[in-house]
């Protein structure tokens, strides 16, 4: 293999396990707004608007790991 | 150059280049400088506009949004510190948001594309374009993102992290060396070391990430061709979206990293 292969299998393993700590980290998110609004409805746009900082928080990481896996990959 | 003004044009084999010249060893970025150019003026002329005729009874649509966008930093920086404290840097956190959402919109609608003729470099201000090797399609793509650059978004965090430093010693300084020894002990010194660097890091590849992921995924879906439409309806979509939570996010870290070195909390 030269090192151009290596590059697409880096980039393809570095995107991957990005998106699957962002999943969980979002679907963790996401659970604890959903119960969060179930206990008390009437916070439900404050609620949401924190869910959403986070999410934009969170998807920092993936979208590092997929412009490195961009960088790498050609 | 005659090449034509090409929307939304199919790419053929590979992305477009940058068109960067060489000036004294260091390269430029020309259609980053001219996009951080023009989304200056963008904001600049907005804001002038809203501000003409300011009035208490009769306020126009602008002043009204611009209100609008006052009141809304100012809830940001409400959330992260004393508003007392925090009323100098309303101007700063304004100029974020809005430079920071109109960046990030500039790169969504279209694009410029010149193509080399005959295998013919253009030169501007009389140096040529950087071509790197084994290239054969030549076109550049001039119009972009700002934020789509890593060195402009760097030097937004950096210029915010340098701010929140020096604020920290002027206003704070006794609690702000403080809080690199014993917090809670001198042992996390290291982690607080770390923490100066994967902050400014951080800001600033998290804003040119998702943007230019975002047009990079632009990219390939004009390289599907008719079939991208629906996906492309959906990515501007989401792109509008992600542009908009990533301004506010900016800022809302700005705020957050200023307060932590200019507020001393009690309990500790």
């Amino acid at each position: 293999m030269d090192l151009n292969t290596y590059g697409y299998i880096a980039g393809g393993i570095v995107f991957g396990l990005g998106a699957l700590g962002a999943g969980i980290g979002n679907g963790l998110i996401f659970s604890k707004t959903v119960e969060g609004i179930s206990r008390q409805p009437e916070l439900r746009g404050t609620l949401t608007a924190t869910a959403f900082i986070g999410v934009g928080l969170v998807e920092a990481m993936p979208i590092i790991s997929l412009v490195l896996a961009f960088m790498w990959a050609k | 150059m005659d090449s034509p003004l090409t929307k939304g044009v199919k790419n053929d084999n590979m992305e477009h280049l940058a068109p960067k010249i060489e000036v004294g060893g260091i390269e430029f970025d020309l259609a980053a400088i001219m996009m951080v150019v023009i989304s200056s003026l963008i904001v600049f002329i907005l804001a002038r506009l809203a501000v003409r005729n300011l009035s208490v009874e009769n306020p126009g649509k602008l002043q009204n949004f611009l209100e609008w966008v006052v009141e809304f930093v100012q809830g940001i920086i409400g959330q992260s510190m004393d508003m007392k404290k925090g009323r100098p840097y309303l101007a700063l956190g304004l100029t974020l948001i809005l430079y920071i959402f109109v960046s990030n919109m500039l790169g969504l609608p279209f694009s410029i594309i010149t193509e080399a003729h005959n295998g013919h470099i253009p030169s501007v201000f009389g140096h040529q374009l950087i071509v790197p090797e084994d290239t054969e399609h030549l076109a550049w793509a001039w119009w972009k993102s700002p934020t789509a650059d890593a060195a402009m978004t760097m030097a937004l965090a950096l210029i915010v992290i340098v701010l929140s430093h020096v604020q920290g010693i002027r206003l704070n300084a006794k609690h702000y060396f403080k809080h690199y020894t014993s917090n809670p002990n001198i042992v996390f010194l290291p982690i607080h070391l770390i923490e100066i660097v994967s902050k400014p890091l951080t800001l600033g590849l998290r804003l040119f990430g998702n943007i230019f992921a975002g047009e990079v995924m632009i990219g390939v879906i004009l390289g599907m061709g008719w079939v991208g439409i629906p996906a492309m309806l959906v990515w501007q979509g989401f792109s509008i979206f992600v542009g908009a939570i990533q301004s506010f996010v900016f800022t809302m870290l700005t705020m957050v990293y200023i307060s932590q070195s200019i507020v001393h909390e009690e309990d500790h």
